[in-house]
């Protein structure tokens, strides 16, 4: 009985608090809109002109998506399936373009073409938003099919080697294991580029999000832009669902013994090649906008290193805590919602985190606003809770997806074995699946961090006042400040995620240790 | 577990609301204005709480963030870089009317008739050059000569929806009548406009010699000839039968049921004194509203020719021409 | 020594029907073994009994008591008193050998889980292997470790999925003599999947013969070679061909 009433608690507080805290915001604002908003004007906006726009911005997206996936696969493919020299500091280095933002990107890239060469018109296109997006957000999807490339039981490769060429070993055994990770991927770059506003702003691309950000700050028009949004929202759910009814019969693999270990490859010939393409990567992604913030804070009439330095230290530090708490809660809820769908087929808590993944920030920020804004709240609206609640809406479905890919690898037996042994589920859930899934949940740990540190759209929707917090700071900072303060400020940015990344894959290395099955 | 309560408390300074605070909301510039806050709570000992927006992001947080606030607002005072903004709020309910010594320094025609957004401080629209790609005396006098051949191709404006050239724009649009602005905006459109992200965008691509020259406000182009020898700026239509050039004060508005509403007066009067105005026209060239205010190297707003216009009146207009605006840059 | 119901149990996974009214009654502390082809629904005949899944139809009974029945399970899998090795065997990677064997040991003291653990695996001759992980065994201790690890629960009914598959005939008839020794001291009841009807006949002492979700035949090794079923001739004759 004692068991049932915990099992009940574990189960059902969690999932209340998610709905009430996270959920209910968002829900009672769609309310709001439908009701409070005269039925005719309610879908005036659908229209011809807006769909062609959504047409236009999924095409976008899409070969966005297709793009960067592309480019990460094959990256990690090579990174994580290989041996070569400095085969680990690609895998690093390849990740940090994730942490410049979009727009810093777009900023540098514009400015450093223009002084190769003089004219910077073709970045100011659909192509200049598909480069940058594609160069910023490749990284995820190395980080993901790599991840799932390196869980491979090496007899799967080696049963198919036996029989074929290497090449029909990849497209007919790897390939198809690996496809949830890259729909997985596709979907998430899709949805993120989808829902960025300000590289296409800032190249004059008319996108759908351009255009709900429009509503939103110059017109000032609430109904029209949460319509907008609704169908956005619309739009990514169908992806979604799209996504999982291809997933659902995809050809999910478990692994007989996580022991062993997944197979790697030698490269004997043409390793120069294969440096060449790294570095050319690294130039395009990292270097060329790294090295024109630096030209630029070096660049000025003074010097403003120190004086970024100052400005961002304390937002630094703010930033750093919060991110740590978020990346925690979220590492948390994600391993709660993926072990409640894969484990217990319970898929509500996955289904609200996806509904406040897809949500556009502002809304997301209006919604929090609204429903956290009362005298008796203010215990969560005035102070740093309401920006871990933006923090785990925002990013909890990836972690949960991410926690959710791992525990499929588990075979099922594992936990069975240990059942009818009279173990109890909390001890089986301890003691033999969180460990075999601690690799991954420091990978998302890591990834959640990382997206807290950086988030701007809701963070500047909610943050308490008087609060200063990096990615923030260096935003606001930048606007009107001198060319070189702003580019110190963003390399100071990026110099201290890079620091902590460097740290995260040290304590990784000295905890795995511990666990060297794997 | 332990280690996690241990950060909670570290994170979350304590609160305590009886305190001697104020919060503000600025769409101002950090940069310019976190420095004349910080010297209202090192002379008043009142902690001020802000929240920065900036133009570049049009605002949006802050906006929609004093919208959605209605019903329980945080802010006491707005500071906005424009009175469009107060005009929007005022609309919807959210400020409200302030009277004191320090207001009654302002000249009317720089405030609300019911003084629900009171302005200091002005920028003023200004032409933007490289003076490598283009000779200061052939540069257009008047914003009437963008549309020329020979300037094809080679200016900027900012985006016409967002911040201050919206109002430069519904300015134009109340002084020439909807017809002949549109025929002017449609003629840009021939000769080439390159629509920038914002003013910063502008003033940067003038900088960076991408274009010869474009409209940005007196700060962007002040902040830029203090980073490049390349670039200064001048005034339009100033010729005697000229339109005047678009004076756009800062904004400052008391809203609406705030929770600290006298610290909140003590801010507002703040910003509007001598002082405050001094400071803004060293940091950023801003130009004093009060009579009698000189600071050297500051254009003054006895030497400058300004437009004659109603800030209430062009606020209506400018809601009036969004739609046209948006159409025009998505064509 | 329970006794083990089934009652016309009926059983499916979505469309696909796994049992139709399978009715049977293994005998207490006797060894019976299912046999059949591969799909004919012995591995969810062990699941059924060890409580993992419930039949959709029918009623599952140990010992006379009622554990599942019509899709609820009323005992769970941990109260019935069940040792199962698992076709995969389940090791967990992350375990040493010990901590496997120990693992589901509920003694208070360190010292008397030590003897525990040592008896067992001393039993089997793998009392060398303690600290090693199970990627750093051998396929066939691996399969010592596994039945180890449900035998010293010292359970009533021992559940074995296919678990001596794909090893050597001398290693195979090593593990199963280990196993009846075990067996006669401890007196379980044990079922035995495979699809091999030498091991069959050579390890149980009752054997159950299925095909498509039923029972074709059942009884001794006499009994099912005399067996009159189309279905059972052409199995053991498909298997006689083959060796």
């Amino acid at each position: 009985m004692d068991r049932r009433v915990s099992a009940y608690i574990i189960r059902f507080v969690p999932l209340l608090l998610l709905f009430i805290l996270l959920a209910l915001p968002l829900l009672l604002l769609l309310l709001q809109w439908l009701t409070g908003t005269d039925s005719t004007v309610l879908f005036s906006f659908i229209d011809r002109g807006t769909l062609w726009l959504i047409g236009r911005s999924l095409w976008l997206s899409f070969i966005v998506a297709l793009l960067a996936t592309c480019i990460g696969t094959a990256c990690g493919f090579l990174l994580y399936k290989f041996n070569f020299p400095f085969n680990k500091f690609y895998r690093l280095a390849l990740l940090l373009p994730l942490l410049i933002s979009p727009y810093i990107f777009a900023v540098a890239w514009k400015d450093g073409l223009f002084w190769f060469f003089g004219n910077t018109a073709a970045v100011y296109s659909e192509a200049g938003v598909v480069m940058v997006h594609a160069f910023v957000y490749f990284p995820l999807a190395m980080l993901i099919t790599g991840s799932a490339l390196s869980q491979i039981h090496s007899g799967y490769e080696e049963a198919g080697l036996m029989v074929v060429s290497f090449r029909k070993m990849f497209v007919k055994i790897i390939f198809p294991l690996i496809r949830p990770a890259l729909t997985t991927s596709f979907v998430l770059i899709l949805i993120f580029s989808l829902s960025d506003f300000s590289v296409p702003a800032f190249f004059g691309v008319r996108t759908f999000t351009t255009e709900i950000f429009t509503q939103f700050s110059a017109l000032y028009d609430l109904p029209m832009a949460i319509g907008q949004s609704v169908l956005l929202l619309l739009v990514c759910l169908l992806l979604m669902l799209t996504e999982h009814r291809y997933l659902s019969d995809a050809p999910f693999f478990s692994v007989s013994t996580k022991g062993s270990i997944s197979k790697k490859y030698d490269v004997e010939k043409r390793q120069i090649l294969w440096h060449g393409i790294f570095w050319l990567l690294l130039i395009v992604a990292l270097l060329i906008p790294v090295s024109i913030l630096i030209i630029q804070s070096l660049g000025g009439k003074t010097l403003f290193f120190s004086q970024a330095w100052e400005l961002v230290w304390p937002a630094a530090v703010q930033s750093i805590k919060l991110a740590t708490i978020g990346a925690l809660l979220i590492t948390a809820l994600g391993l709660w919602t993926a072990y409640e769908k894969e484990r217990r087929s319970h898929r509500l808590p996955n289904a609200l985190l996806l509904l406040t993944f897809i949500v556009p920030s502002t809304v997301l920020g209006i919604a929090l606003i609204r429903y956290y804004n009362f005298p008796v709240l203010n215990f969560i609206y005035g102070t740093a809770v309401i920006l871990l609640i933006a923090y785990t809406a925002k990013f909890g479905f990836i972690a949960s997806r991410i926690t959710g890919n791992s525990i499929k690898q588990i075979p099922v037996s594992l936990g069975e074995a240990a059942s009818v042994m009279g173990i109890s589920s909390q001890k089986i859930f301890l003691k033999i699946h969180l460990p075999l899934m601690l690799p991954s949940l420091f990978t998302t740990f890591v990834l959640s961090f990382i997206l807290c540190l950086g988030e701007l759209g809701a963070t500047v929707m909610v943050y308490p006042p008087g609060m200063e917090l990096m990615p923030v700071k260096t935003f606001t900072i930048s606007a009107n400040a001198p060319q070189a303060l702003t580019s110190s400020m963003t390399l100071i940015n990026l110099g201290v995620t890079t620091v902590l990344l460097l740290l995260f894959f040290i304590i990784g290395k000295y905890v795995f240790k511990k666990y060297r099955y794997a | 577990m332990k280690y996690i309560f241990v950060s909670l408390i570290l994170v979350f300074p304590a609160c305590n609301p009886s305190a001697e605070e104020v919060t503000v909301y600025t769409s101002v510039d950090q940069i310019f204005s976190e420095p004349v806050l910080k010297d209202f709570e090192r002379e008043t000992g009142i902690k001020v709480k802000a929240v920065y927006d900036t133009e570049e992001t049009k605002s949006t947080g802050v906006m929609n963030r004093l919208i959605a606030e209605k019903d329980n607002p945080q802010c006491d005072v707005f500071w906005s870089g424009d009175p469009i903004r107060n005009g929007v709020l005022q609309s919807k309910g959210i400020t409200e009317p302030y009277q004191s010594e320090q207001t009654k320094q302002i000249p009317e025609y720089f405030k609300e008739p019911d003084n629900q957004w009171i302005g200091f401080s002005a920028r003023a629209r200004v032409l933007i050059y490289n003076k490598n790609l283009i000779a200061p005396d052939s540069l257009p006098e008047s914003i009437f000569d963008f549309t020329r051949p020979r300037f094809k191709g080679k200016f900027a404006v900012a985006n016409p929806l967002f911040g201050t050239t919206t109002f430069h724009m519904a300015a134009i649009f109340t002084a020439l009548g909807d017809e002949k602005a549109k025929a002017w905006m449609n003629a840009l459109k021939e000769n080439g406009v390159v629509i920038a992200a914002s003013n910063g965008d502008v003033k940067k691509r003038v900088m960076n010699g991408e274009l010869a020259f474009g409209l940005t406000d007196t700060d962007d182009a002040f902040e830029a000839k203090k980073e490049s020898d390349e670039v200064d700026y001048i005034f339009l239509d100033q010729q005697e039968r000229g339109i005047g050039t678009l004076i756009m004060p800062n904004a400052v508005s008391l809203i609406k049921n705030a929770p600290h509403d006298e610290n909140g007066k003590k801010l507002i009067n703040y910003l509007l004194s001598r002082e405050t105005e001094a400071k803004l026209a060293v940091s950023c060239a801003q130009m004093p509203l009060i009579k009698g205010t000189e600071i050297p190297g500051v254009p003054s707003l006895d030497n400058i020719k300004a437009m004659k216009i109603d800030y209430k009146q062009t606020s209506e207009k400018l809601e009036g021409i969004q739609p046209w605006l948006k159409a025009w840059i998505e064509e | 020594m329970p006794e083990i119901t089934l009652e016309h149990i009926t059983h499916h996974y979505g469309d696909k029907e796994v049992l139709k009214d399978f009715s049977f009654a293994f005998k207490p502390g006797k060894t019976s073994c299912l046999l059949g082809s591969s799909g004919c629904g012995k591995t969810t005949v062990l699941r059924l009994i060890a409580g993992l899944e419930s039949p959709k139809d029918g009623i599952v009974k140990i010992d006379g008591a009622t554990v599942s029945k019509n899709g609820e399970i009323t005992v769970p899998p941990h109260k019935r008193n069940i040792g199962f090795v698992f076709q995969d065997l389940a090791l967990w990677p992350h375990f040493t050998v010990y901590d496997n064997v120990a693992f589901g040991l509920k003694e208070k003291r360190e010292r008397n889980i030590k003897k525990k653990v040592s008896d067992i695996l001393d039993l089997f001759g793998i009392s060398d292997k303690i600290r090693k992980y199970p990627h750093q065994l051998s396929g066939g201790q691996k399969q010592m470790v596994a039945i180890a690890r449900s035998l010293v629960l010292q359970p009533e009914i021992l559940l074995m999925d296919e678990p001596l598959a794909n090893i050597d005939t001398h290693l195979k008839e090593n593990i199963l003599a280990h196993l009846k020794t075990v067996q006669r001291q401890q007196r379980f009841t044990m079922l035995y999947v495979t699809h091999d009807h030498e091991e069959a006949f050579h390890t149980g002492d009752h054997i159950l013969v299925m095909n498509a979700g039923k029972i074709e035949a059942a009884g001794t090794k006499e009994e099912i070679c005399n067996s009159t079923s189309k279905y059972v001739k052409s199995f053991l004759k498909l298997y006689t061909d083959e060796n």
